[in-house]
């Protein structure tokens, strides 16, 4: 599947973009990590970037903040270009990349100072603020060499904030977290946003893209296999049908080679049909017949729209298909 | 807070501005063991040397001369220098491959900071630590020189105000030249080891063995060695008295011309500057 253009203009949302990629590549030898992606982010927006670990999620955010050079295309973050204007655009921008890590012989606080130092202007009264906000305050003082991995997450959070960020991109935020810290990123992630900030989100946890942002990009084998609003994505794509029947094995033989796009998962008391595009009450209708005339007892049948992940999954076994 | 604000002062984007400068100066004085090495080898080593002097001279005054005399003086100076060099390498390894390796990097370039600015930021922090240290270091020596010693009657030598102030200046550039090599040498390798390593054997093999044995056939070309340079620039009074060289210098090579030694030093200091900066730039973060 190629990568997914904007052969259109696409018209620009009323804030406009915060993130604008055209014909993006970056290669590493023979490998394409980024592959002539188009990306458009509405500021504003809970954007999640998802993909498979490799898929080069990491690569494209080091290129959009000017960590490492792009072999072709053009990058914009908050309408200015980057490289090129790329002091002022960063100036608004906090961002996560990877494992966030600091100098472990320095306090939490010190290390703000030194990026506050770095960024100029008013940072250094964001300290205290952004220390309070990530639930750090009490521990600002200790070294961070005896962070846990979720303290550093948080502070390379309360980094973020120290730009007071218009934009906020963040890649995996969610690893090394336990469920509680999971909650308390996401919680503190809707807040950001909910303030009007645009959050990109690279992360390959479609549960906490699902639960956190509003808009995604499907990422995969460095492509933008597709992305919109979620809940377009997933209407326009499938729709998942729920099968109560007497043998989910059989009925799951009985439907034989399920249609590209198409996905069956075997259950404890029935099966998951995912449907592909088109018509899905005539298509429940035709499934329930092929069951029916396979002898299998039909108890009931119940649609539900395909989740982000039953989405995603068809997305990227459509992609494998194709390959 | 606009976007001004955070963006001001940024007009001359390659200079650091001074909350930066001092931003790394907590940052590398913060290393506690870095530190206590560095104090050691520029204020603990003038101490114990005169300190073992004067104990000496006290326990037998007949045999052994005054802490504060003019042999002493050289003595102290000169491995204050050797000493100080591999210190100053070490501090300016570290400055130049910490941020790197402990993750910092990444989050400092994000602030859309200049990277040269980031990488100048460095010199002056560096060397705020070092030459204060190898000031009060020597100025240790000069106390000792002044006020516990006697002229060496027998050679007429004598240290003078001029004489220290001579061996200050000069010590306080050859720490200079360490550090900012080392700064640019551990930017360029990108790690911590491998260029402390490469310093110490340049310091304490390679230079002393091009100071005593010219390089035959090789048009004299150990004398782009830094150390050799800075010996032949070596006041009088470090060199123990026994002086040849157009500045006084103690040298066992024909002389070197003034010019030639201060661009061999320059050509140092500015190249591996400017290695370092350029590699800071370009490293993908």
């Amino acid at each position: 599947m190629p990568s997914q253009r904007f052969s259109e203009p696409v018209a620009c949302p009323a804030g406009g973009w915060a993130v604008e990629v055209h014909g993006l590549s970056k290669r590493f030898g023979d490998l394409a990590a980024v592959d002539d992606v188009d990306l458009l982010v509405p500021r504003g927006s809970a954007f999640g970037y998802l993909g498979p670990n490799g898929a080069g999620k990491t690569t494209l955010i080091r290129v959009l903040l000017g960590l490492t050079r792009a072999d072709s295309g053009t990058t914009s973050l908050l309408g200015l270009p980057v490289p090129g204007q790329r002091a002022r655009a960063l100036a608004r921008v906090g961002a996560i990349v990877d494992e966030p890590r600091f100098h472990g012989h320095l306090s939490g606080r010190e290390n703000l100072k030194i990026l506050a130092a770095a960024r100029g202007g008013d940072a250094e009264k964001q300290i205290g603020p952004a220390l309070d906000r990530t639930g750090l305050t009490q521990r600002a003082d200790d070294k961070v060499a005896a962070y846990s991995m979720g303290m550093r997450q948080r502070l390379g959070l309360s980094a973020c904030l120290l730009a007071d960020p218009q934009l906020l991109i963040l890649d995996e935020p969610m690893n090394g977290l336990d469920p509680a810290g999971m909650r308390e990123m996401r919680d503190m992630l809707r807040g950001l946003a909910a303030e009007g900030r645009t959050v990109v989100l690279s992360s390959h946890l479609l549960d906490e893209v699902e639960r956190t942002c509003d808009q995604v990009a499907i990422v995969d084998h460095g492509r933008v296999v597709r992305q919109g609003p979620i809940h377009e994505l997933t209407e326009g794509t499938g729709v998942a049908v729920e099968v109560q029947c007497s043998d989910p094995a059989a009925a799951a033989r009985a439907l034989g080679e399920p249609a590209t796009g198409t996905r069956v998962a075997v259950g404890e008391e029935g099966l998951t049909v995912t449907l592909a595009g088109g018509p899905a009450r005539e298509q429940t209708a035709e499934l329930n017949r092929r069951l029916v005339e396979a002898g299998i007892s039909v108890y009931g049948l119940r649609q539900a729209h395909a989740s982000l992940e039953d989405w995603f999954l068809s997305m990227t076994s459509r992609f494998g298909a194709d390959q | 807070m606009t976007p001004h604000s955070l963006t001001a002062g940024r007009g001359l984007s390659w200079l650091p501005p001074v909350p930066l400068i001092r931003a790394k100066l907590l940052e590398l004085r913060k290393r506690r063991t870095l530190m206590i090495v560095i104090v050691a080898f520029t204020v603990g080593l003038p101490v114990i040397f005169y300190g073992v002097r004067l104990l000496y001279h006290l326990g037998d005054p007949a045999r052994y001369a005054p802490a504060g005399a003019p042999d002493a003086f050289a003595t102290a100076g000169t491995l204050m220098g050797e000493f100080g060099f591999i210190a100053a390498a070490a501090l300016g390894v570290t400055a130049g491959t910490a941020d790197l390796t402990e993750g910092m990097f990444r989050h400092l370039v994000i602030t859309g900071r200049s990277r040269l600015a980031l990488y100048l930021a460095r010199i002056p922090a560096g060397l705020s630590i070092l030459l204060s240290l190898a000031a009060a270091g020597f100025a240790v020596t000069c106390l000792v020189t002044a006020f516990l010693g006697t002229p060496d009657t027998a050679s007429a030598v004598t240290v003078t105000v001029g004489d220290m102030v001579r061996s200050g200046l000069w010590l306080e550039l050859y720490l200079l030249t360490g550090f900012v090599v080392g700064l640019g040498l551990g930017s360029l390798m990108g790690q911590r080891t491998v260029p402390v390593v490469l310093l110490v054997v340049l310091e304490i093999i390679i230079t002393p063995v091009l100071a005593d044995h010219p390089l035959p056939f090789f048009l004299n070309g150990e004398r782009l060695v830094v150390g050799v340079a800075m010996d032949q620039l070596k006041p009088a009074a470090l060199a123990g008295g026994t002086t040849v060289g157009p500045s006084g210098g103690l040298v066992h090579l024909p002389p070197m011309p003034t010019w030639a030694m201060i661009s061999v030093i320059a050509g140092w200091i500015v190249g591996w500057s400017v290695i370092g900066a350029w590699r800071m730039a370009t490293r993908d973060a």
